[in-house]
């Protein structure tokens, strides 16, 4: 990979982590304060607690590992290689 | 508090003692290469870290003391609203080096940068900038380090009995010491072990407060006749919609401009590294935080008594009570490490960092600025002359801290993300970006969030931060008009895809 090629790499990681950052706060919304109305318990506890802070925790979990696996790429980041292309 | 007795602070002696241990044995690891490049090795661990310990590292740094005083003392008030407000910290770490992680990496490759501030001088060939920066660096470093010693060696003294001078000396000067010896490598090491004490201590409080209370089903029945706005995530009122947009932005989003999360993605190896990190630094930092701030929730079933004027009125006197009226001595011992382990995970960074914007960016700088060469000794001598003085200049304040201490340190963290977060999110992904724009954005940011805070102007009932992020922002603008473009040999390494069609 060229440094260019790298730095075109980077910022299209950038944006999606920012994607995902935004995905966590409108799921953060919806299983919180979407289901504070609920009466449901779980194991003597609101619903709105263990979606929006245990759901999230689980969910941004979920969010980086689908970062490092699908939208990150491994790369050198030494300068060497880059005469290689 | 449990009368003092010299066999309950065993365990914590023993933990700090494993601590200089690990430094002494990375110091000795580590003597080839510093003796080539000492400040590339004790600053940044020569980029040696890998993924687990990149992830662990940044976690304890970002949790300190408040993660386990302030947080849960502030849930057994509030209820379940405070922990679903603490949890958008399970952003931090993918998103510090999400955003930044490679791109840091690469450039601090090719420029071989150390700090954080040689990124920035580079990228605005600014002197001015600079300095500014590690200015602020400094002071916002400095007044939080003390407020952790203080925070800390109350929670000790309330706990074992022991004194408040006992307990800042025995971690205080422990931790100095370490972080002097075992730099940057020491710091990731020994804070990754300290992330470790620190989820074992909260899960053994967690454990013992179950037993005490007759369990979890009956704390939440207490809770919900007794307290039923608990449960409720705006708590009657007490937790506004203000404040938890307020805190995704200071304690999630803009968290990602601090200079002591930066600065761990010039240390990594690989990029294996970064992506496993980005996995384990959710995990651990998400199940750190729920334990803690849900100790906190739950503590109401053992501090039952509705007012907090009943324990001494001040939320930070929660957590140490919770300890002593559900374990026993011993276990408190035990206990106790945990929230020592995050102060002095935080402390030892934010003092390596400290040491190394003196050191690296300004000394290192005004002798090659000169035109001699750095001499590897005399660099290494000074570092660790500087951070051992800087290390006990802050036992020393934290000994009985002037009240101008406690303001600094109000501002610290919204300063220090005030002060970088458009010079680094606009100097790394916009080419316009001068040098004009950004000096402009740092100090007037600064001075804006400061004095709306000291003067208490909130906009919309928001936090300061608002007004810090986005005075900053305008005033980028208008200086970037009035300031030139940076030359294309500097920008051709900040961004080569531009000049590569």
């Amino acid at each position: 990979m060229k440094y260019s090629d790298k730095f075109r790499q980077a910022n299209k990681e950038a944006k999606a982590t920012v994607i995902a950052t935004a995905a966590v706060i409108i799921f953060w919304c919806l299983a919180g304060f979407g289901l504070a109305d609920s009466k449901t318990t779980i194991f003597s506890t609101p619903i709105w607690v263990i979606g929006g802070c245990i759901g999230t925790w689980l969910f941004a979990i979920a969010v980086s590992i689908y970062l490092a696996k699908f939208v990150f790429k491994d790369m050198s980041l030494d300068e060497e290689d880059d005469s290689n292309v | 508090m449990f009368n003092a007795n010299i066999m309950n602070l065993m365990p914590v002696l023993g933990f700090l003692v494993f601590m200089l241990f690990i430094s002494y044995m990375v110091k000795r690891a580590a003597t080839a290469d510093r003796a080539q490049n000492f400040a590339k090795d004790y600053f940044i661990g020569g980029r040696t870290l890998g993924g687990f310990v990149l992830a662990m590292t940044t976690v304890a740094t970002y949790s300190s003391v408040s993660t386990f005083v302030g947080g849960p003392g502030m849930a057994w008030l509030i209820g379940y609203g405070w922990l679903y407000m603490a949890i958008v910290q399970v952003v931090v770490v993918f998103l510090v080096l999400g955003v930044f992680g490679k791109k840091i990496a690469l450039i601090a490759r090719k420029i071989d940068a150390v700090t954080v501030i040689d990124i920035i001088r580079k990228r605005y060939q600014s002197d001015i900038l600079a300095n500014l920066s590690a200015i602020f660096i400094v002071a916002f470093f400095c007044a939080t380090m003390v407020a952790q010693f203080v925070g800390a060696a109350k929670l000790f003294e309330a706990v074992t009995g022991f004194s408040y001078i006992t307990g800042l000396s025995l971690f205080g000067l422990i931790v100095v010491f370490y972080t002097t010896i075992g730099g940057f490598r020491g710091v990731a090491i020994t804070d990754a072990i300290c992330a470790f004490a620190m989820i074992i201590g909260m899960s053994i409080l967690f454990y013992s407060m179950m037993e005490t209370a007759g369990g979890y089903d009956a704390i939440m029945t207490h809770i919900s006749t007794t307290n039923p706005a608990m449960l409720e995530p705006f708590s009657a009122g007490k937790m506004p919609m203000s404040l938890y947009i307020s805190q995704w932005l200071l304690v999630g989003i803009c968290t990602l401009a601090l200079p002591q999360s930066i600065v761990r993605s010039i240390s990594y190896k690989d990029t294996k590294a970064l992506h496993n990190a980005m996995i384990v630094g959710t995990v651990v930092i998400g199940a750190m935080t729920i334990i803690a701030t849900w100790v906190g929730v739950l503590s109401k079933g053992i501090l039952t008594d509705p007012s907090l004027a009943a324990y001494g009125g001040s939320v930070d006197n929660i957590t140490p009570l919770t300890i002593v009226k559900s374990m026993d001595p011993f276990w408190a011992g035990i206990t106790i490490i945990g929230p020592i382990a995050a102060t002095i995970s935080t402390v030892s960074s934010l003092l390596l960092s400290s040491s190394s914007s003196i050191i690296k960016d300004v000394y290192m700088r005004q002798i090659e600025k000169n035109g001699r060469t750095v001499d590897n000794n005399n660099v290494k001598m000074f570092s660790m002359i500087t951070t051992i003085i800087l290390g006990f200049g802050i036992y020393f304040i934290a000994i009985a801290p002037p009240s101008v201490i406690w303001q600094i340190n109000m501002f610290a963290f919204g300063g220090l993300q005030t002060a970088f977060f458009w010079v680094m999110i606009l100097g790394l992904f916009w080419s316009n970006a001068n040098s004009t724009g950004a000096v402009w954005a740092m100090f007037g940011g600064v001075l804006a969030y400061c004095s709306t805070m000291a003067l208490k102007i909130k906009i919309f009932d928001l936090h300061q931060i608002v007004i810090g992020i986005s005075v900053s922002f305008i005033l980028f603008m208008i200086g970037n008009k009035i300031g030139k473009r940076n030359d294309d040999e500097t920008l051709k390494i900040f961004f080569p895809e531009e000049y590569d069609k």
